[in-house]
């Protein structure tokens, strides 16, 4: 099945105007994965209302494009600025950065660029051959079961995401309020509409999505603006010698082995495997004296990792509906209004969709290496950018993806309202994906619990009626009280830079121990 | 990483209590509210009360508890970016700005046309965030505000079919494509 079916998603992917959009969606990728302060699950949602002039197949070619570019423009922007990033890239940052300060800015941006195609066609080939494998697998799920899956998503997104797991569940909280407001699927009352005539519709996922992301971000910035000018470093040296090669290859496959099964499971996200991949070559490596000084196994591994998680990202997406990160759920949300709900059924119903999406991934991909490589200068000159004008202009999209929706102002009035409790939320440290998460996953796990205790005639041990719902249940339950109980044990929750310090010092104790012969 | 710069460094009353707080009215609200949800007859079993009071139920619970622990001192690092300063004092003025210039410019768009709303706020925006708040240092900003409005609207417009008032103006200007 597999091979026959990607080799007719390459045939609809290669056609004259669906290359143009993976062009144009890797374009936009790239370009505001590199401007600060914009990730891909804001370019995403700002790109939303592109799906109401768009055919579905070359809107999504189009968003899989800007998902993976904004992945290979987030590592120029935090090897070559000289502030800190988002939590995803600071492990490449780590690196890069020392190494662009030391005059070896052009290695790191190719052990960067080339680890991510590496990994990006890895782990879609992954993708190719492990979705229809376990789409046999979740063509049994019951409605009962898929409830249990979104419960664990909102866990693992609310515990996992974020400083601490109760303000995580915070953020849930409101998303699935946001997601409750309007007219009930299934028996047609309104609820929580306040009256609102424009409210029965519900709130649109676009004016949530670009409110939480590219307002509250906007907002959060003015208030504490860095001042004075950019400070861009210099990419110099040459690209990539037989030695840089020599280490870097290692570092890209493991960081691949490392994303992918990250990217997969409901707690998804690039931060816990970049993590792993650098405390892993940090372990591993030859060079440990150059670790903090610029290793290039230390952006190797993190970026190759990066990208392999966001092509396992897609796997629950595609297989079972299941978003479990902001992008992803913002690309749920592109599906749905086709009319699309992705789920189990999704390659038999839509499979030419699909595997067309899946074959763009890779043409994507090496359309990304081109891009990034011999052109990163045109990107760096984007990252100069006076931050007054990207600012005002991240407000001016907004509006204008926001607008374009119900051609209402009070979508602007009620975004700018949602912005406050994006910006809010940033001071408060509430991470935004879970809230976004909730508003889109919520209903659907509304629906299927409903359903299954509709079949039951309400007897709720229907939930846990079959052993997947048990399992699933049950590592749920672990994900929200097992931090619950760390947080007990070591006084609060950790930060990945603690647990590495930590794992270190347990090294440091085991080999004392080892040493003085307790450890037999 | 700055990670201990920002970690616990904001003194003097939580703001995140008063979040908490709300998170937790939020509960109560849903928990009441959701009984005034109609059942229709139809609906034998687990009709559209049952969801929301279990979201209702969570929120409550957890806005309380989060309360509890800002009021024990636990604060959640704020979140850090490129662009920001996390010694930086807040500047409410900026904040307070765009609030003013985007909800101004909701109201205008169907007055002026989208473009020229925009490039007001764009202004607005930017010159706030530059620093300098005389009139001509608003020139520049306007002019590409404008300009981009004009651009995007004409891109979005004419070429993708989107809904978007252009004005008077510029609808007549363009009105021959």
């Amino acid at each position: 099945m597999g091979i026959s079916d990607l080799l007719g998603g390459f045939a609809d992917a290669i056609t004259p105007v669906n290359l143009l959009f993976a062009l144009l969606g890797v374009v936009l990728g790239t370009a505001v994965g590199v401007l600060p302060g914009i990730g891909p699950a804001m370019t995403v949602a700002l790109l939303l209302p592109a799906t109401y002039v768009l055919e579905p197949t070359s809107a999504l070619i189009m968003f899989a494009g800007i998902y993976y570019g904004g992945m290979y423009g987030g590592s120029t922007t935090s090897i070559l600025l000289n502030t800190p990033g988002e939590s995803a890239s600071i492990m490449t940052a780590l690196e890069g950065n020392k190494m662009a300060k030391a005059g070896r800015g052009s290695a790191a941006l190719a052990t960067a660029a080339i680890g991510s195609f590496v990994a990006g066609t890895i782990a879609t080939l992954l993708l190719a051959l492990v979705a229809p494998a376990l789409v046999q697998v979740a063509i049994n799920v019951t409605t009962a079961d898929y409830f249990a899956l979104a419960v664990l998503a909102f866990v693992a997104v609310a515990s996992v995401l974020g400083s601490s797991p109760l303000r995580g569940l915070a953020s849930l909280c409101l998303g699935l309020y946001l997601g409750l407001v309007g007219t009930d699927v299934l028996t047609g009352q309104e609820r929580f509409t306040l009256g609102v005539p424009q409210l029965s519709d519900g709130i649109d996922v676009v004016v949530v999505a670009v409110a939480l992301f590219a307002v509250g971000e906007s907002l959060y910035v003015a208030s504490r603006l860095r001042k004075g000018s950019v400070q861009v470093i210099d990419h110099k040296g040459s690209w990539m010698t037989r030695q840089d090669l020599r280490r870097s290859w290692k570092p890209w496959l493991r960081g691949t082995a490392l994303g992918f099964p990250f990217g997969v499971m409901p707690a998804g996200g690039a931060e816990i495997p970049t993590f792993l991949s650098y405390a892993a070559e940090k372990k591993l490596t030859k060079h440990p004296e150059e670790f903090g000084k610029g290793a290039i196994e230390g952006v190797a591994g993190p970026e190759a990792a990066n990208n392999a998680s966001a092509a396992g990202v897609l796997v629950p997406l595609l297989t079972l509906g299941i978003p479990t990160s902001a992008t992803a759920a913002i690309i749920l949300a592109a599906f749905q209004g086709y009319g699309i709900q992705p789920g189990p059924t999704l390659l038999t119903t839509e499979g030419p969709l699909v595997w067309a999406l899946i074959a763009s991934l890779f043409i994507g991909n090496a359309m990304l290496l081109v891009l990034n490589l011999p052109l990163v200068g045109l990107w760096v000159k984007l990252l100069r950018i006076p931050r007054p004008y990207l600012y005002a202009g991240i407000l001016t999209f907004a509006s204008l993806g926001s607008f374009a929706v119900n051609a209402d102002p009070l979508d602007l009035v009620i975004l700018m309202g949602l912005g406050l409790l994006g910006f809010a939320m940033r001071r408060f440290g509430w991470p935004v994906a879970p809230a976004v998460i909730g508003l889109i996953l919520g209903p659907i796990a509304e629906t299927n619990l409903r359903r299954a205790l509709a079949i039951s005639d309400g007897d709720l041990s229907v939930l846990v009626d079959s052993w997947f719902s048990r399992v699933v249940l049950l590592l749920a339950l672990l994900a929200l009280v097992g931090p619950v109980v760390l947080r007990v044990v070591r006084g609060r929750r950790a930060t990945p830079t603690e647990v590495a310090q930590a794992q270190e010092e347990d090294r440091e104790v085991q080999k004392a121990g080892d040493r003085e012969g307790w450890g037999a | 990483m700055s990670a201990p710069a920002t970690e616990g460094t904001r003194k003097g009353f939580p703001g995140e209590l008063v979040g908490a707080v709300l998170l937790a009215a939020l509960g109560v609200y849903l928990l009441v509210d959701a009984g005034a949800i109609t059942i229709p007859n139809s609906s034998n079993t687990v009709g559209p009360r049952f969801f929301p009071y279990a979201v209702g139920g969570l929120t409550l619970a957890t806005g309380a508890l989060l309360a509890l622990r800002v009021l024990r001192g636990d604060r959640g690092p704020a979140d850090d970016g490129e662009d920001v300063d996390p010694d930086a004092p807040t500047d409410w003025r900026a904040v307070a700005v765009i609030v003013v210039a985007f909800v101004a410019h909701a109201l205008l768009i169907n007055v002026v046309g989208w473009p020229l709303a925009v490039a007001l706020m764009f202004a607005a925006v930017a010159t706030t965030l530059q620093g300098r708040m005389t009139p001509q240092a608003a020139v520049r900003p306007f002019l590409i505000g404008l300009t981009v409005g004009c651009v995007v609207w004409i891109v979005f417009v004419k070429a993708l079919n989107v809904a978007l008032p252009g004005g008077t103006v510029l609808e007549f200007l363009t009105s021959w494509f």
